[in-house]
């Protein structure tokens, strides 16, 4: 039955034709002639072949062999023989996770391509937006030097082997075993410490937590003055004046990517009404340049400068003030802020960022005074984040030290690079019989444990998350494990004795709390299928818990406390502080983040000290810097601790104090810590010192961290600084950097002229006196023109764009997105600072300057001595603005008609659209672009070695991070912003495939996607109810540079200052 | 015949016969070349061949080994190449222009110029070729059919049509200046002896035979190649200031342009003939053929346009104050004070002071002066381009992209390539070919030659 078909190998069989017998019968040819007499005509010659056909032979051979040459290698090109019923190729899939490192916490949707995660969008319905670090996440994934299997004491294992071997060690364990982690926000993942609990041992089994960037001090505050130690949940949504006090709460404090949500909702100031924003902190932060009022302090005063707040406002409410040294202090602004506090009572909020308990005592204290609780701070909902205990920790690492550890599991945290105390920390390791690190790169703490059990990198990772109370939120993994790694929470399951993999065990959380999260037992795989889906879960918080009764005395306690500090002594005060695109430089090194102009300083790949302009010049620094200029080198000496660093003239820094960013010289020990993580030479390859190490980039400074009696302290007073004598090559995207009066290139004003005044005010037309019928009028610009218009008005889509420069807040968050959608090659430092950076999308800084023309001439100053003035910006405290800057997509684009090849051309849909190919690298576009938005190729950055040690293109993992619908640029051809064509075609197939039309939003680019504030509009200006249409017709819009009479696509709208 | 005034001064002095002038300009075709010949050629050879290894490395790794960056896109490759097609003008005004107004003592050096010409052309073209990202698909500025569908040049583009402009201009030049050649390459035929070089010189010279007829035509297609070139004078470089003038950049969008960019083209032409030839006559003994007369008139063409050049930098000047633009008034606020105001005052000494000096007439008599001044005048005119190029887009719309602009040795190497490239040229022209056009010498001999001056009387 089974074989009772027969198959024929041909008609010959079937038919079984004598050729067909005969040559069955004899497998193997007895005679085969030989290839040359094949070919050899035998009619005419019997003979081996003559001397013409040899040459024809060989005349066909060395053809043929040159043909077969030309043909392009196919390599590893497999399809799909079944199709999955998810993926189809060319057709994106979005997955929605949660990215949560200890710092930053954000709902992301994931973009796979064939299975690939590619790119990582806000899943804005999440309430978090993101900002560049998290966009740029996706890059480490494809990280060649992550670890690719389990490892024991350095040499790579199997995991059935090392499950072994330490299952046995943990359970000798001699001491307590002690699971080290940053704060863990995730409650099956606590679930999972549970079960690990209950098998080691719940007297033997330790949990210590801790951050790199503590805030455990709000923690402490509130147990002081309301007998909880929590953390709320701020609103600055409702605020109508924040006052903040060195909390950069839109880049590292707390819950950031909801603050900056919440904070841009006020800033708008077509609203009922606009929030006034006063900032008092040392270093010019990213939320210090989006202050409406920014008073620069000494860190040290930070404390004076709350009881001083204090006591305005309790003379305003009749209370009882403290007495206090106020010199020093800009106490016409703390009256200022004090006064705006008091009169929006129940509407203001004061947030602190320091992490000293009797300041943040005091700040509960002044909110309390302004009955802020209940409204701009919850009473009912806080947060989980931050739950790190410096006590504790300091605790362990003594533990450590006198041998009472048996076993020590680090997970999510990197103690020997960001614990303050790292040396203590590591000689205590030594002392632990049993190290296990959970990290996903043979970093600092991991090359140091016995033990590596390598975790999933988050995108390949099942996980859960509560932030804050009411808000679920949940990881799902968007690629299978790239590496034989394995997820933590699994690695902890096994060795607790569980058979239940992580995945599972979570759902089992899940289904438990599922009654409680608004879901129904029953119906338990709809809830988790949607939960899913969306990625998080939020539940109506029970309203009216509360908060306990406040103590006042504590409130007295502390500020008295803050009255009776010695003031500080001699010798620069330093701030240790994050940088937007570093964090806390727990991430691995990530090239696109080290390419991440700084959204302060304009600085690449590079740590710097950040000193005020007028101390730098006292000092004999060097004010300026840029391809041929670079920084002068000092050393920063606090205590025992020294640094060099070159030294940046920031304006905006207290004087007298100097920044300098966490984050920095990762991979100290020569540590895989990330591509992109060590120097690299001008020519390619790494720069290596005397001993022929690599060399890190920057240094790290949390030893400089001060583990005082109240935890980490991220200032330290007394230090000293002194020129090293040398200098540093510094990469830096911008060099000039205020505005010289062009006001058309940015305009601002205040909220009175905006509300009140007319638009020719604050958005003055620019018009050109124009000779017609006889006379001179003055005809607005727009109206003016040389050429024919694009017949595109009103026919078929016109895409433009509209950007608010007054909810612009500078994150840069956009400027990854467009480097990861739009592949955008990574340059490094050498290139960056030749003025090559290949950026699509910008962010333009500009600092105001003391000069102006009108001032210049008051004074006799002269035009050239006043242009020169002008360029110099305000040293203590400028007015900052951000202006992102890409290709204006001009409707008279000056790039177009130069073109020789007609390479640059404009499309029937308003886009300046460029053709790679066609494209011979004139450069005459980009030197005619008044906008200086193209790059243009300059080496061939995917094969060139200059950029093997930077550009990811060049590694065979992170390659696969590109976005396959984009073209990666060949040398020698210019680029630029496309608006994200191939998003816009994309979503016109997808409209057509439905038969509709494309609704306004559907098609986003992807800075506008990434923007946390909506600052960034892209729509159809052909839509006459689009979005970006009602923004091209504001009375703030205003075209950039308009007096050239581009004509671009892309309109600004005027910043306005609540001033 | 014509007839010149006793008392103009003689354009060939000495007693000269006409046999003296063939082997005065034959003789050293025909002798063994100088050592300082040989050593000359030695030098500039090399320094062509780095040029060359410079070109070869710039192609094969990328534009990014030159210095600029994403706001000068343009500086020296463009620099370089204005400066060459500037200095390609003389010849053309002196063979072409001084033609049509019979001005006879261009015959002396319009050789020499138009050699030079032809040199400066190749060297500039050679700069649009390679400041291209991608050299190997340079041939799609031609208008040519092709296989891509309708995909054709755009016409809007200067850079189209400096194409042609070049083009042309170079092709001219070259047919003009080897007409001028043939009647000089049969009397060195006639004088060869060796069979191999009177084989290539009888080649080269088309069978002249020194017809009446064959002169008939040779002056007609002289006049008639004259016509065409005279315009081709003030073309070239006026279309080249399009590449500038039809910009938005401030600084370069200027009206001025045209005539301002053809007097310094042919500012800076004069000086380099000057260089040329003052050594020249020095080395190959022309000292009765290039006269202190000959020098004297070209120093004064160089007096004229050098104040033209001067106007037109006061112009510019007024015109961004006066326009009220603040971009433009910046630019050039920018150029005399700016990071780069030490290559502005450079280019107005070089260009407008030093050539003043030649109001006196002892100095623009004196040959030392002048060859000084001639290179004072050509580096004044290499920056003027660099004054233009770099320092208005180095700082132009947007503060946020002023950037600096460093050449790298790469730069260097291939500009002093070009000048190794230029004198191996010439050197090699020098030695094998006619430098002074001695059949038309030989047409002023009686007219203007001293002793016949002298006889008259």
């Amino acid at each position: 039955m089974a074989n009772n078909k027969q198959y024929w190998a041909g008609l010959e069989e079937l038919h079984e034709t004598q050729e067909f017998k005969k040559a069955s019968e004899n497998e193997f040819i007895s005679d085969p002639k030989s290839v040359d007499e094949f070919l050899t005509d035998s009619a005419t010659s019997d003979s081996s072949p003559d001397r013409r056909d040899f040459l024809k032979f060989l005349g066909f051979g060395v053809t043929a062999a040159t043909i077969a040459a030309c043909e392009t290698p196919v390599i590893k090109s497999i399809p799909y023989t079944n199709k999955p019923e998810t993926i189809t190729p060319g057709v994106p899939n979005y997955y929605a996770s949660t990215y949560y490192d200890g710092l930053d916490y954000g709902g992301v949707l994931v973009k796979t391509r064939e299975g690939r995660p590619i790119f990582i969008k806000p899943n804005k319905a999440s309430g978090q937006v993101l900002n560049a670090r998290i966009n740029a996440s996706v890059l480490s994934l494809y990280d060649s030097t992550r670890l690719r299997g389990p490892l024991q004491n350095g040499t790579p294992v199997s995991w059935d082997e090392l499950d072994q071997e330490l299952g046995s060690k943990l359970k000798a364990a001699n001491g307590s075993i002690v699971l080290l982690t940053g704060s863990v926000i995730s409650p099956s993942t606590k679930a999972v410490f549970r079960k690990f609990e209950k098998a080691y041992g719940t007297d033997k089994v330790k949990f210590v937590s801790y951050d790199a960037l503590s805030q455990n001090a709000i923690r402490k505050a509130n147990e002081r003055t309301f007998g909880k130690s929590m953390i709320p949940d701020y609103d600055f949504s409702k605020a109508k004046v924040i006052v903040s006090v060195a909390a950069d709460f839109m880049n590292d404090w707390l819950l950031h990517t909801q603050n900056t949500a919440q904070y841009i909702k006020t800033r708008r100031p077509d609203g009922d009404w606009m929030s006034r924003h006063y900032q008092f902190e040392t270093a010019l932060s990213l939320t210090g340049t989006n202050a409406d009022e920014r008073g620069a302090i000494k860190p040290s005063d930070e404390g004076r400068v709350l009881v001083a707040l204090h006591n305005e406002i309790a003379k305003m409410t009749g209370g009882a003030s403290v007495s206090i040294n106020t010199d020093g202090l800009p106490n016409e602004l703390i009256a200022k802020a004090a006064k705006d506090l008091y009169t929006n009572r129940g509407d203001s909020l004061l947030v602190a960022g320091c992490n000293d308990t009797d300041l943040q005592v005091v700040t509960n204290g002044i909110n309390r005074m302004l009955g802020n609780y209940g409204t701009t701070i919850s009473t009912d909902t806080e947060l989980f984040i931050k739950g790190g205990n410096d006590a504790e920790m300091k605790k362990l690492v003594d533990d450590m030290n006198a041998g009472n550890v048996g076993a020590l599991l680090v997970l999510g945290t990197n103690p020997a690079y960001t614990y303050p105390d790292s040396d203590a920390f590591k000689s205590g390791l030594e002392k632990v019989a049993t190290t296990v690190s959970f990290a996903s790169w043979n970093d600092e703490t991991a090359s140091l444990c016995g033990f590596v059990c390598p975790d999933h990198h988050y995108l390949e990772s099942w996980n859960d998350f509560y932030p804050k109370t009411g808000n679920y939120a949940l990881a799902q993994p968007t690629i299978s494990p790239l590496y034989d790694t394995r997820q933590a929470q699994d690695s902890l399951l096994k060795w607790s004795g569980e058979e239940e993999v992580y995945s599972d065990f979570m759902k089992g959380v899940w289904r438990n709390y599922a009654g409680e999260m608004g879901g129904d037992e029953i119906l338990f795989e709809d809830f988790w299928f949607n939960a899913l889906r969306r990625g998080f879960v939020n539940i109506d918080v029970p309203s009216g818990v509360g908060i306990g009764e406040f103590n006042s005395d504590a409130l007295g306690a502390a500020a008295g406390r803050i009255a009776g500090r010695k003031a500080a002594g001699d010798g620069f005060e330093v701030v240790l502080y994050t940088k937007v695109g570093i964090g806390e430089g727990t991430q691995p090194v990530n090239p696109w983040l080290q390419e991440l102009p700084d959204p302060i300083t304009k600085i690449t790949w590079d740590n710097y000290i950040a000193m005020n302009p007028a101390d730098a010049e006292q000092y004999g620094f060097k004010m300026h810097y840029g391809q041929e200029l670079p920084a002068s080198v000092a050393r920063l000496t606090i205590g025992a601790m020294s640094v060099e660093l070159p030294v940046i003239a920031q304006p905006g820094q207290k004087r007298g104090t100097v920044s300098v960013a966490l984050g920095y010289g990762r991979g100290g020990n020569q540590e895989e810590v990330g591509r992109a993580a060590f120097r690299t030479k001008p020519y390619g390859g790494h720069a290596l010192d005397d001993n022929g190490n690599k060399m890190p980039i920057g240094a790290n400074v949390y030893p400089m961290v001060a583990l005082g009696k109240d935890g980490m302290v991220y200032y330290a007073e007394g230090a000293n600084i002194e020129d090293a004598g040398r200098t540093f090559e510094i990469a830096s995207t911008q060099t000039q950097h205020t505005l010289m009066g062009r006001t058309s290139v940015v305009k601002e004003t205040d909220l009175n002229t905006y509300k009140n005044g007319d638009v020719k005010e604050y958005n003055p037309p620019y018009v050109l006196p124009v000779h017609e019928g006889g006379k001179v009028i003055n005809k607005p610009v727009q109206d003016v023109d040389l050429w024919a218009e694009h017949p595109v008005a009103g026919v078929g889509h016109r895409w433009g764009m509209s950007i608010d420069l007054s909810t612009c807040t500078g994150c840069s968050a956009c400027v990854t997105a467009c480097h990861s959608e739009n592949n955008v090659p990574v340059v490094g430092k050498d290139e960056v600072r030749r003025g090559r950076d290949m950026h699509w999308m910008r962010i333009d800084r500009y600092y105001s300057s003391d000069m102006n023309m009108e001032r210049g001439e008051e004074e006799g100053k002269g035009v050239i001595g006043t242009y020169r003035e002008m360029e110099v910006p305000q040293y203590d405290n400028p007015k900052t603005i951000h202006m992102p800057m890409m290709c204006q997509h001009c409707n008279h684009a000056p790039c177009e008609t130069v073109c020789p090849v007609a390479a640059t051309t404009h499309s029937n849909e308003g886009l300046n659209q460029m053709t790679y190919n066609r494209c011979i690298g004139t450069r005459y576009c980009a030197n005619n672009c008044p906008y200086k938005v193209r790059r243009f190729n300059w080496f061939n950055y995917k094969a060139y070695d200059k950029f093997t040690e930077v550009n990811p293109s060049q590694d065979e993992m992170a390659r696969m991070v590109l976005n396959p619908d984009v073209t990666v640029r060949a040398r020698g051809v210019m680029e630029k912003c496309s608006l994200c064509v191939q998003r816009i075609q994309g979503g016109k197939l997808e409209a057509k495939l439905k038969g509709k039309p494309i609704n306004d939003g559907a098609v986003q680019t992807a800075c506008a996607e990434a923007c946390p504030t909506n600052a960034i509009t892209f729509g159809d200006l052909n839509d006459t109810k689009s979005l970006v249409l009602q923004g091209h017709k504001d009375k703030r819009a205003y075209y950039a540079l308009e007096d050239v009479g581009t004509k671009p696509n892309i309109s600004y709208k005027v910043k306005v200052r609540n001033t | 015949m014509h007839k010149e005034a006793a008392i103009r001064t003689p354009l060939i002095l000495g007693d000269k016969t006409y046999h003296d002038i063939t082997s005065d300009v034959v003789g050293p075709i025909e002798g063994k070349a100088s050592k300082t010949w040989y050593l000359l050629i030695t030098v500039a050879g090399i320094i062509a061949l780095w040029g060359l290894g410079c070109v070869v490395y710039l192609i094969s790794t990328g534009i990014g080994v030159w210095g600029l960056n994403k706001t000068v896109g343009w500086a020296w490759d463009i620099t370089n190449f204005v400066w060459w097609v500037g200095i390609g003008h003389a010849g053309t005004l002196i063979s072409a222009v001084l033609l049509l107004f019979r001005q006879k003592w261009r015959m002396a050096i319009n050789r020499s110029a138009e050699a030079m010409t032809i040199f400066a052309v190749m060297m500039a073209a050679l700069f649009p070729g390679i400041h291209m990202g991608r050299i190997w698909v340079a041939y799609w500025v031609l208008p040519l059919p092709n296989t891509f569908g309708s995909l054709w040049v755009n016409f809007n583009s200067p850079l189209l049509w400096d194409v042609f402009a070049i083009s042309t201009y170079f092709t001219v030049s070259l047919v003009f200046w080897y007409i001028g050649l043939i009647p000089d390459f049969a009397t060195i035929r006639d004088r060869m002896t060796t069979p191999i070089s009177k084989k290539i010189y009888g080649l080269l010279s088309f069978g002249w035979s020194g017809k009446a007829k064959q002169w008939t035509r040779f002056e007609e297609v002289s006049l008639v190649l004259a016509g065409l070139a005279t315009p081709l004078v003030f073309s070239v470089h006026s279309i080249v200031s399009f590449d500038f003038a039809t910009s938005v950049i401030p600084g370069w969008h200027t009206t001025i342009f045209p005539p301002y960019f053809v007097s310094g083209a042919v500012f800076s032409g004069f000086a380099m003939v000057l260089t040329l030839l003052l050594i020249m006559r020095k080395v190959m003994g022309f000292e009765n053929y290039i006269t202190v007369k000959h020098v004297e008139y070209m120093n004064i063409v160089i007096i004229v346009t050098g104040s033209i050049v001067g106007v037109a930098y006061i112009t510019e000047l007024f015109m961004s104050w006066y326009s009220g633009v603040e971009y433009e008034s910046y630019a050039f606020i920018n150029r005399f004070s700016g990071p780069y105001m030490w290559s502005y005052w450079t280019m107005m000494t070089c260009n407008v002071l030093s050539p003043q000096l030649f109001w006196f007439k002892k100095l623009r008599t004196n040959l030392t002066f002048t060859f000084i001044i001639s290179i004072v005048v050509n580096i004044g005119m290499w920056f003027e381009r660099f004054v233009i190029i770099v320092t208005s887009i180095h700082r132009d719309y947007v503060p946020s992209s002023w950037s600096m602009f460093y050449p790298t040795w790469v730069d260097v190497g291939i500009f002093v390539g070009t000048i190794g490239i230029f004198f191996t040229l010439f050197l090699m022209f020098a030695r094998f070919f006619p430098v002074l056009a001695l059949n038309e010498l030989k047409t002023i001999l009686k007219v203007s030659g001293e002793k016949y001056k002298k006889e008259d009387h």
